[in-house]
């Protein structure tokens, strides 16, 4: 069975949004940044601002979002800021051939080999990793208070008025849920094994042999996930899900001026992103004066 | 549309996968406003069955089938999966399984949706169901917080709302507490006696006995072993196979003439230091949150086989979960073995106790049931030659010998329940702690290894004298307690409401009722015999003083 994410109503102008409304303004923040290629920060962080502005008129409390969170900032400072701040690549290849000064070298070596080389940081790479690290925290600003604050009951009307098909639709509400789902699995999996003696904190050995020894947990956790998606088809196979034009009763969704007011700031700032970049050239990657006298 | 609602002819099925047959020549008409029991041991064919007339055979699972499956004259491997599901509407073993909506009003109205009915007619079936079901206090709730009762309800009010003529209930009652498996048991026979066909499929005969079916069909290894009515049930039905009420069972023990000896309990209460201690116990999930937990006191000794007794969401398994460690009280201590659980981790806790959890799926994983058992044990630097014996007594208390070289994930869901038991007895730990261990189990096997468990007499080489100190089981099922605890445990309201010998607990009817726990006959027919027999006894045993 599918659980749900911890919502909770709130009497806050986020939750008073139509659902439409937040999932198209979090597309039109994504696509201004990534449509046009925005790496400009005088255009990323008002919109950093902007989010962050949604984000805590949401009202979410940490300890809710505090999972998520650390998850999020992992992934952007050890995969996405590292990734950028050594490679200089998941963005504009202009970045790893910009003369720029050298603030430091990281010496890497192939394990059990004599190979390895000097990996460069330089001011440009450095500055491109803030960059492509506020674009993630703005996009995450507003994806994650989105299953704590939308009502769960309509996540497949909300695609399904976005014109979405019965099937994608009801897709998505079943997505919106796995997660969680996933969630409880492991951590049920976790309290199985544990009870059996078994302690992820004392596995030894190398990488190889460490990764196989996390089978007791991964397997439960992939077969239940597995089972529990046969159960579902069963469940709506059973009820004729997909076999003609569905109705759906709770489909009463309108939008109120104050969606036409979040959604014209969400169309504003795309917009806005494409003419600045396509028509004045401005949103192009570039190190600025102040940062860049830090370390020269 | 033809009156008979279900025909079927000469029906033989065999899986794509396995080399028997699972059904075979199976003939079989059912009359509007009748319900037909279904029972029969695991493996004897009533899910596949259940499956040949609910159309997921052949559609769902792959196989050879011959014969006819009418529904209202029209063969159901011709008929649209959505026209047999206006037809055959489904209730499955575990509602979690059925359950797809997050919403208790939006679960009751998928059926009806995927019709693509009229907004007004399908708020009209809606409000029917739960009026019928008595669901108004349901109606918004979020269906995964609801209990196990609950959510079997609300997935049968989304089953009506498909306006079926036919309802096929598998299993039904297996994670309902006895007064909610009562309950349901009255919808259906109210529901047959409203003209709808209901086809029941349950292998605990004596429960299933509630809803007044009008005949039984017996099955074993794929074939019709019975049909007729439930009174006239020949003798030669097993009565360790499925479970009957307990006078048949003492007729028929009676007539056969092998009336077994009364076994010895060993007797509860304090012998020596507690193995663990629950102190002024409080326990919440979140601050946000209730308490589950109200100043819970317990103390479990040397020698108790204990069953906790309670309504489903009660917290009886949190109250186990915090004697090995996977939770922590929010007030209060629990000590096992004299130490703070506060201060162990659940490895360390693992030695002395041994968890088995509900569900299988959670916690199989490796490539054969023989690694699964060593698992524990290695875990728990066992001495490697002590091992391969620990596993070998494992899998013979579970009825599992010759299975040893299979994948655990590849059994049957009673064989995978099994398998972890023996997982865990393999362990060696002092206490072994099981949570409703007879779910997913048929009878016959359940019988076996609660036996090999709990059964103290010096014949019966019990695991429990050979290596546990003490066995503790959740249960819904009354007559486990009445057949093989010496000390009871009901648990509401947060807390212990009751705690103590089976006859002194057990005896007092308002109070079970108040908690959900039905009296069976069983219960009724010890109660009776207390004067005589001095204690409890399995049905069998009780022929001697019928």
């Amino acid at each position: 069975m599918l659980v749900t994410w911890k919502y909770r109503p709130r009497n806050t102008f986020i939750q008073r949004l139509d659902p439409r409304t937040r999932l198209i303004f979090m597309l039109c923040i994504i696509f201004a940044f990534t449509i046009p290629e925005i790496w400009d920060y005088r255009i990323i962080l008002p919109l950093f601002a902007l989010s962050l502005t949604l984000y805590l008129m949401a009202r979410i409390e940490w300890k809710d979002v505090r999972r998520a969170w650390i998850y999020i900032f992992i992934l952007v400072f050890f995969i996405v800021g590292l990734n950028g701040l050594l490679s200089g690549r998941g963005g504009p290849s202009s970045v790893t051939n910009l003369p720029s000064p050298v603030v430091f070298e990281v010496p890497i070596k192939i394990p059990f080999t004599e190979i390895g080389w000097d990996v460069p940081v330089t001011v440009s790479k450095i500055w491109f990793a803030l960059n492509q690290m506020t674009r993630m925290i703005t996009m995450a600003i507003l994806a994650i208070p989105i299953p704590y604050t939308m009502d769960p009951n309509i996540y497949g009307t909300a695609f399904k008025r976005m014109g979405a098909s019965d099937k994608v639709s009801f897709t998505m509400d079943l997505a919106f849920r796995f997660l969680p789902t996933f969630a409880r699995d492991f951590t049920i999996t976790m309290d199985a094994q544990r009870a059996r003696g078994y302690e992820m904190e004392k596995l030894k050995g190398g990488i190889p042999t460490r990764i196989r020894k996390l089978a007791p947990l991964i397997i439960p956790v992939v077969m239940q996930s597995t089972v529990t998606g046969e159960e579902v088809i069963d469940a709506m196979d059973l009820r004729a899900f997909g076999t003609r034009q569905r109705t759906w009763v709770k489909d009463n969704l309108k939008y109120a001026p104050r969606d036409y007011l979040i959604l014209g700031i969400g169309v504003a700032a795309f917009v806005s992103c494409c003419v600045l970049k396509w028509v004045f050239g401005i949103g192009e990657y570039f190190v600025p004066d102040f940062f860049m006298s830090l370390f020269v | 549309m033809p009156n008979q609602p279900l025909i079927i002819e000469n029906l033989t099925f065999k899986y794509r996968t396995r080399p028997e047959l699972a059904l075979e020549n199976i003939s079989l008409k059912v009359n509007p406003g009748e319900l037909l029991l279904i029972a029969g041991s695991s493996g004897c064919g009533k899910t596949t069955l259940a499956r040949c007339i609910n159309g997921l055979i052949p559609r769902s699972y792959r196989g050879e089938r011959s014969g006819q499956v009418l529904l209202h004259g029209r063969e159901v491997a011709d008929m649209q999966i959505s026209e047999i599901a206006q037809v055959v509407g489904t209730l499955l073993q575990d509602p979690e399984r059925q359950i797809v909506a997050s919403n208790v009003f939006n679960e009751i109205a998928f059926g009806p949706e995927n019709l693509g009915l009229p907004r007004a007619e399908i708020i009209n079936r809606v409000d029917q169901a739960i009026s019928r079901l008595n669901l108004e206090y349901l109606r918004e709730r979020e269906t995964f917080n609801l209990s196990g009762g609950e959510k079997q309800k609300v997935a049968l009010a989304g089953v009506l709302t498909m306006n079926p003529s036919i309802l096929m209930l598998d299993e039904p009652l297996a994670s309902l507490d006895p007064a909610s498996a009562h309950e349901a048991l009255e919808v259906f026979r109210s529901l047959a006696d409203e003209g709808k066909t209901v086809i029941l499929v349950e292998h605990r005969v004596e429960d299933a006995i509630d809803a007044r079916p009008d005949r039984l069909l017996y099955m074993e290894d794929g074939k019709i072993k019975y049909l007729g009515p439930i009174r006239d049930l020949p003798p030669e039905i097993d009565h360790t196979k499925v479970k009957l009420p307990a006078p048949w069972v003492v007729q028929r023990v009676k007539a056969l003439d092998k009336v077994p000896a009364a076994t010895p309990k060993p007797e509860a209460g304090e012998r020596g230091e507690p193995l663990v201690v629950f102190e002024n116990v409080d326990f919440r999930y979140d601050e946000e949150y209730p308490l589950v937990l109200q100043n819970v006191n317990l103390k479990i000794y040397p020698g108790d086989l204990i069953a906790v007794l309670g309504p489903n969401g009660a917290g009886k398994s949190t109250l186990v979960k915090h004697a090995i460690g996977l939770l922590k009280p929010t007030r209060g201590r629990v000590l096992v073995e004299g130490e703070d659980t506060r201060k162990m981790s659940v490895a360390q806790i693992a030695r002395t106790l041994g968890y088995v959890f509900q569900s299988p799926t959670h916690m199989l994983y490796a490539p054969t049931v023989r690694e699964e058992l060593e698992f524990g044990p290695k875990n728990l630097e066992f001495d490697p030659a002590s091992i391969p014996q620990y596993v070998n007594e494992s899998l013979l208390t579970v009825n599992l010998k010759g299975l040893d070289e299979y994948p655990p994930l590849g059994l049957s869901f009673g064989q995978q329940k099994r398998t972890t038991i023996a997982a865990v007895l393999a362990m060696r730990s002092k206490i072994l702690i099981m949570d409703e261990p007879t779910a997913g189990q048929d009878f016959a096997n359940y019988t076996r290894f609660m036996k090999a468990l709990c059964d103290t007499s010096d014949n019966a080489q019990s695991i429990l004298t050979a290596n546990f100190a003490a066995t503790i089981f959740i249960t819904h099922d009354l007559d486990l307690a009445v057949t093989y605890a010496n000390r009871v445990l009901l648990f509401g309201d947060k807390h212990i409401i009751a705690d103590g010998k089976p006859q002194d607990v057990l005896k007092d009817d308002q109070l079970l009722r108040k908690y959900r726990v039905r009296p069976t006959s069983l219960l009724r027919l010890n109660l009776d015999l207390l004067p005589r027999t001095g204690r409890f006894l399995p049905a069998e045993s009780l022929a001697a003083f019928a």
